[in-house]
């Protein structure tokens, strides 16, 4: 009972108390309890044409998402295909690129002053729209940019499935496709679901990749229309954002309703050791090859637009041996000292929030398994708001929080600690997710079995369900921190003089139209993030099997 | 050492007579980064006893972090310095500015600082038409912005999203002859509002749009770098905000804060905005490269108050022409 008790009661700390902070401003009017406001918002057409947008984009995106995540989950968790742990790796670094990184990125590639498409003589004309503007643009960045949160959740199954199952139908004689048919995906089902709703929940809550590709031609989503009413008409109409915040909550209720749902098949006794292989044959290479083009054009192409922008002197300048330049680099890097400052405040922040989230999603998920069915899914449902509301919003709760000074601590304002707090509650399903996903499919027999022998609550956590579970752990602590090292939204209104991070000073830069300058931080973050997951990778053999999606 | 050092600054405290020149100050924002950077720098440099802590953000941002901790009630922020007067003349009649009568406003013409002294303007920052130098006609009046060869070319910063391009639309309209009639004819002519300003330099230096509505000194500073763009001011004149200064009535350092208006008014604070690429404020101080003569350049003159009064029927007229 005291685990399910602590549990709530962090449930209650990360979500309930800046859910209901909003909420207060949201139905409390002067005289009271007030709906009609609420009522009255929703019956606009813009809030309405936004309310569709936000579904339709959120959706076909995460279904986008899972058509590049799950062929490639597969490929690298169970088949012999040449390169896959380099595929793998490549396929993480989208998570790690901030949207509006990758939303620029892309607009670099395929516009008019596209360098890349210019020495092939295939760039548009100058005054042709960007063809990325609107929905079929969002939708596809979405499908890029939260592939990799399917692939690590699917990747998570993948390596637990039992082997056994495999080789059994193998050995009597199933075709391949036919194991991974009925044996391999009804298996890991409750992945397939888990990582849908990431992709979708973390659709309705983006905002840099609406941001600049919908803001310029007018299609807004939910979050953009929140962003612009704030941006228009100021804080005065904190009560309506409030209300806009209701409604996306309501929206991510109910995909998350939908996950529930798909959680309810049985789940499957999990086996340790090697995870079952396909062995491709004459696929291999082919398969690679795809597979690498695939990625190619993904990640590469625009990486190399980002990097070609960064290496000029100003955005639309073309790319010559007389342009090429590193004074954007040196500028960000050396003459500004906020740059450095930013890498190091964003890496502290994410890094100690991964590792609370790592730490405490363990006994949370354990904690919430000894609630009955629906108090528990309602919990986890409330866990995942702050992560699908626009940062923004959960900023303005976090201020109104915390500003003040409590007792014991003071106030957190213009602190970086309210950062970190604001990133514990947004970030925190993101890190329960794959742990509650394990722990469903560690037999109940284990348990039963140590318990019959003796050992206590305290020793059964340690010695069966946190080994199980760790792979999931540290899945989920890689997601908060690659989401919280390249957030923007959160920290924007949060951030204070010296405690400034890497969003807030991409996106400053960008908003005084220094693209250039703005592409040369990020080709560095990115380079950053690689050489820490390379470090990550030189350290594998000291972590569990399965931990690192990659391998 | 250490006792010989907090005399002397003693001493020095007890030599200038005016105000305190230790301790904090407050800055908020809507100057870009690095601007903010070497304005904070300049200011700590010439009186070495004051911390400026600096927060910046665009006027909205800015404006919600101050309102939400008015709302918590613990103000932090000294003195504002953003983008426009009509924030300040709102923030005036909610009686939150401190008035500063006695600053020093020699070579300010009248209408760039507030008669009570609650506000003062430290720059002109004017918004002309940006075209990319692959265009073929030439922008020289904003009635070329609705021409057919700026069909579909032409992109502006949003009045519902920036504070300046709301002030620039209240400029054009009351000074064109066509009043709303222009941005219903730009609208026709498949202009597109939406963003800030930097959206609207990328997209034309990028080429998606060939003519822009923009801020003098951004398209200035990248064609001096080589991008391909152009900056003109516009025949009819062009709309300025003049990115005030203001202190607080809920300031902690007061004086500190009195020194910093003090200084950016100063001719030493006015070369500085001059040397970071914005027209300043003061006569007698010399525009940046890239710039005309101060006397070719025609500012349109707005009414402020009435601005601030009709914000929101300017903004649902604007909104209701563009179709948002």
């Amino acid at each position: 009972m005291v685990p399910a008790v602590l549990a709530v009661l962090a449930i209650g700390v990360l979500a309930a108390l800046p859910l209901g902070r909003l909420l207060i401003t949201a139905v409390i009017g002067e005289n009271g309890l007030d709906l009609g406001p609420l009522i009255s918002r929703i019956m606009r057409s813009a809030t309405q044409r936004a309310i569709f947008n936000t579904l339709d984009t959120a959706l076909v995106g995460a279904i986008l998402a899972m058509a590049i995540g799950a062929p490639f989950a597969f490929l690298v968790a169970m088949t012999d295909v040449p390169f896959r742990r380099l595929q793998g790796f490549m396929l993480l670094l989208p998570l790690m690129i901030a949207p509006q990184v990758t939303a620029l990125a892309y607009m670099q590639l395929l516009g008019p002053s596209s360098a890349l498409l210019g020495t092939v003589g295939l760039a548009p004309p100058p005054g042709t729209p960007n063809p990325l503007l609107g929905r079929g643009g969002i939708i596809l960045l979405y499908g890029i940019q939260h592939a990799p949160m399917v692939f690590i959740t699917l990747r998570a199954g993948l390596a637990a499935l039992p082997r056994d199952y495999v080789e059994a139908a193998r050995a009597a004689g199933a075709k391949p496709w036919r194991v991974l048919s009925t044996v391999v995906v009804p298996l890991i089902w409750p992945y397939f679901i888990a990582a849908l709703a990431l992709a979708f929940v973390s659709g309705v809550g983006n905002f840099g990749i609406p941001a600049l590709l919908g803001i310029p031609a007018n299609y807004l989503t939910l979050a953009t229309l929140i962003y612009r009413q704030l941006a228009s008409n100021g804080p005065s109409v904190l009560p309506q954002l409030a209300m806009l915040s209701v409604i996306i909550a309501a929206i991510a209720t109910a995909g998350l309703a939908i996950q529930a749902v798909g959680l309810r098949k049985p789940g499957f006794a999990v086996s340790r050791g090697l995870p079952a292989r396909f062995e491709l044959g004459a696929w291999r290479w082919p398969v690679a090859a795809i597979g690498s083009a695939l990625i190619g054009v993904m990640l590469v192409l625009p990486l190399a637009a980002l990097v070609t922008t960064s290496l000029v002197p100003a955005y639309g300048v073309r790319l010559s041996l007389s342009t090429l330049t590193l004074d954007n680099y040196a500028e960000v890097l050396l003459r500004q000292a906020s740059t450095i400052r930013a890498f190091f405040n964003s890496f502290y922040l994410s890094s100690l929030a991964a590792l609370i989230l790592a730490l405490c999603a363990v006994p949370l998920a354990v904690g919430l398994r000894g609630l009955p069915m629906r108090p528990r899914q309602a919990l986890h449902g409330l866990l995942d708001l702050p992560y699908a509301l626009p940062g923004i919003v959960l900023a303005v709760a976090c201020i109104l929080l915390f500003l003040r000074p409590l007792p014991l601590i003071g106030s957190l304002y213009n602190t970086p600690w309210i950062i970190l707090v604001a990133y514990l509650m947004r970030f925190a399903a993101l890190a329960a997710k794959p742990v509650d996903a394990s722990l469903g499919q560690i037999p109940p027999q284990m348990s039963e079995a140590a318990a019959a022998a003796g050992a206590n609550a305290w020793r059964r956590l340690v010695t069966i369900t946190l080994p199980l579970a760790a792979p999931a752990a540290v899945a989920g602590a890689l997601l908060v921190f690659m989401s919280a090292f390249n957030e923007l939204t959160v920290s924007a209104l949060l951030w204070s003089n010296r405690n400034e991070t890497l969003g807030v000073i991409l996106f400053s830069l960008e908003e005084a139209g220094l693209s250039a300058q703005a592409s040369a931080i990020a080709v560095v973050t990115v380079g950053v993030v690689v050489v820490l997951l390379l470090v990550l990778d030189r350290l594998a053999s000291l972590l569990p099997a399965g931990v690192l999606p990659w391998r | 050492m250490r006792t010989l050092l907090t005399a002397s600054l003693m001493l020095a405290t007890l030599l200038t007579p005016a105000m305190a020149q230790e301790g904090n100050l407050v800055l908020y924002t809507s100057q870009p980064q690095t601007d903010a950077q070497q304005t904070a720098d300049a200011f700590m440099a010439k009186y070495p006893g004051i911390t400026v802590e600096w927060v910046r953000d665009g006027t909205p941002q800015v404006m919600a972090k101050f309102r939400a901790e008015l709302e918590a009630g613990a103000p932090q922020a000294d003195v504002l310095l953003i983008a426009d007067v009509v924030t300040m003349e709102g923030l005036k009649a909610e009686g939150l500015l401190l008035n500063y009568p006695e600053a020093d406003t020699t070579g300010y013409p009248e209408d760039l600082y507030d008669e009570d002294g609650a506000y003062f303007s430290t720059k002109l920052i004017t918004t002309g038409i940006v075209y990319n130098t692959a265009a073929t006609m030439i922008p020289t009046s904003w009635k070329d912005l609705t021409t057919p060869e700026a069909e579909g070319q032409v992109a502006m910063p949003s009045p519902l999203t920036s504070g300046a391009a709301l002030i620039h639309t209240v400029t054009l309209t009351e000074n064109l002859p066509e009043g709303w009639d222009y941005y219903t004819a730009l609208a026709e002519n498949g202009a597109q509002a939406s963003g800030g300003n930097g959206g609207i330099l990328t997209a034309v230096s990028g080429g998606e749009k060939l003519y822009g509505m923009i801020v003098d000194y951004m398209p200035i500073r990248e064609a001096a770098k080589g991008a391909p763009v152009a900056f003109v001011f516009p025949t009819e004149g062009v709309s300025a905000v003049t990115e005030p200064v203001a202190i607080l009535q809920s300031a902690k350092n007061p004086d500190n804060a009195k020194l910093f208006v003090d200084f950016l008014l100063s001719e030493e604070g006015q070369q500085l905005a001059a040397s970071q690429g914005y027209i300043p404020a003061r006569e007698g101080v010399a525009l940046p490269e890239g710039y005309p003569d101060r006397s070719e350049i025609k500012v349109l003159s707005y009414d402020a108050a009435a601005a601030l009064a009709n914000e929101t029927a300017n903004k649902e007229r604007f909104a209701e022409i563009f179709g948002q």
